[in-house]
């Protein structure tokens, strides 16, 4: 589904965030990206999403090179990748409702659709009584419950999270892996950014390890799970 | 629900193509941009307040402009023609001289004036009253000409007429005070050349306000905008409520202009009935013609969006790399 063949992303102001990095994720995979702060885990994110292109080398979502698409074909793309942020990302004048229903509304989903499917996706992330609120109004955990009914609304095939358990508390974090397990279970394919070793090394599944805008390492599940842990 | 589009290669959403879909859409950003207005409704009111101050300047000029126009008109209307016969012509032969004229084509009607009432009306336009008799005393007999008051038919040419008037026998001279008139009108063409010019800076002022505004608008909402590109809203999408907004900004300015002028010209009408009755006129303030509104207000709401569109275009740029 996605596979990056030599990609760099060096930012103005010559800062290497990315150097000469290949990988694939196979259709329904669920795979976790760690490294240390500043090694290139949010900028991979990005180019798959593409809030950036990349300076050299090819990002391809579904045999397609994403870094030679339009501007115009960018929402398309990006209706087509579901992103959970760390900081969640909602908008605070808004209520839940609305957050999660954004997708939806800018496909051009009739109201009733909308209403069906947000019941659905809040009921998913255990929300559904929270609906009428504002986003401030909920803990941190549910807020990225939010987020990701949010990401998960318009039922992409990909999802993105860029350490989604990183203000959370672990009771909160294995829970939240949860929800991401058994969406993986239902096909959807899963790129987890995270510096949560515990928590990656308990789920045993694949983990790539970026290290100074680097790939070192690229440990399919068993080897984890086999207890050769990582950091 | 319509079949599913392709965009460069990637599958669309189901809801994303067909009518309904785009109504939806619209909507949508039809009721976040009367939602931007009233979010804020102090930065707004200050808003419409400065456009429409701005926008009342150059209709207002216009609109007195207009009326002065109309006046000269009536002046010119009115004007007659003083036929000023030779000295020595007696109230016999200047009377059957004016109603000879009387039967001229290019002629309405003739007004002859005694020496005696000739200075009679000097001498009360210039508050002399007391003094008159005094005056006719110490004065030669005769001291002034009988003059024919002429007034032309509206649709004559006054020059012909006064250079016909001027071959008849016993006329001494014909003044015609035109020459103000001619200058009025020169100025008053000029004056439209300037309120046009005003105008025109008066809209790009209206573009640049709504602009700054809109600016303003989407720092503030930027998380929404930045959240909206993330789950794949459009360009178009993002822009749309902003444009509305830029719409509705100059359309709400154009007309509380329109309003003032509006109230402005109640307001003085008043005052100018007063004054044109004192000169004996039955004048009244013209208000704006209707293509004078209609320019103002679509206008004012065209500059709005030109001026929206502007800013969320150079911001939506950096958006999508």
């Amino acid at each position: 589904m996605i596979r990056f063949e030599h990609v760099a992303k060096r930012y103005p102001g010559g800062i290497q965030a990315l150097s000469d990095v290949n990988f694939e994720l196979a259709n329904g995979e669920l795979a976790f990206l760690t490294g240390h702060s500043g090694a290139g885990k949010s900028t991979l994110l990005r180019l798959i999403a593409l809030l950036e292109r990349p300076s050299r080398g090819q990002v391809l979502f579904d045999g397609r090179n994403v870094g030679k698409l339009a501007r115009r074909h960018i929402p398309y793309l990006r209706r087509r990748v579901g992103i959970i942020f760390q900081d969640h990302r909602l908008l605070s004048d808004k209520k839940v409702f609305d957050n999660v229903a954004l997708p939806l509304m800018i496909a051009g989903v009739s109201y009733r659709e909308i209403k069906r499917r947000v019941r659905a996706a809040l009921d998913k992330v255990g929300l559904l009584d929270k609906e009428g609120m504002y986003p401030p109004m909920l803990s941190g955990g549910q807020q990225q419950r939010v987020g990701i009914a949010r990401a998960i609304i318009g039922k992409p095939p990909l999802l993105l999270a860029d350490e989604p358990t990183g203000n959370l508390d672990p009771e909160m974090s294995a829970e939240l892996m949860n929800y991401f397990l058994q969406l993986n279970e239902l096909g959807v394919t899963i790129l987890i950014a995270s510096h949560d070793l515990d928590l990656i090394r308990r789920l045993g599944r694949r983990v790539l390890v970026l290290k100074d805008g680097s790939m070192v390492d690229d440990l399919p599940s068993r080897q984890v799970l086999a207890g050769d842990g990582h950091g | 629900m319509a079949s599913p589009r392709r965009h460069g290669g990637i599958e669309a959403l189901p809801g994303g193509a067909g009518i309904r879909a785009w109504a939806r859409r619209h909507a949508y950003s039809f009721l976040s941009s009367l939602g931007a207005l009233t979010r804020q409704p102090i930065a707004s009111a200050m808003t419409l307040i400065v456009l429409a101050v701005a926008l009342t300047l150059p209709t207002a000029l216009h609109v007195a402009l207009e009326n002065v126009r109309a006046v000269s008109q009536n002046w010119e209307r009115l004007d007659t023609l003083s036929v000023f016969l030779d000295q020595e012509i007696e109230e016999e032969p200047a009377r059957r001289l004016g109603s000879r004229l009387t039967l001229w084509e290019q002629i309405a009607a003739v007004d002859p004036i005694s020496p005696e009432q000739g200075l009679a009306d000097l001498t009360g336009q210039l508050a002399l009253d007391n003094v008159a008799e005094e005056l006719a005393s110490a004065l030669p007999d005769q001291p002034l000409p009988w003059v024919l008051e002429v007034t032309p038919e509206d649709t004559v040419v006054v020059s012909s007429l006064v250079s016909r008037l001027e071959r008849e026998e016993g006329v001494s001279s014909v003044v015609v005070d035109l020459k103000w008139l001619e200058r009025l009108d020169a100025m008053i063409a000029v004056l439209g050349q300037l309120i046009g010019l005003l105008a025109v800076l008066f809209a790009v002022g209206v573009a640049f306000i709504i602009a700054n505004t809109i600016r303003m608008d989407i720092q503030n909402r930027r998380e929404e905008i930045e959240v909206m590109a993330l789950v794949g809203a459009t360009p178009a999408f993002i822009r749309r409520p902003f444009l509305y907004t830029g719409l509705w900004y100059g359309l709400i300015g154009g007309t509380l202009a329109w309003l003032t002028v509006r109230f402005g010209l109640i307001a003085l009408s008043g005052p100018v009935g007063e004054l044109s009755g004192s000169y004996n006129a039955d004048f009244q303030l013209r208000p704006p013609a209707i293509e004078i509104i209609v320019l103002l207000i679509a206008g004012s709401g065209l500059f709005g969006v030109l001026g929206s569109w502007l800013v969320v275009n150079q911001h939506l740029k950096r958006i999508n790399p």
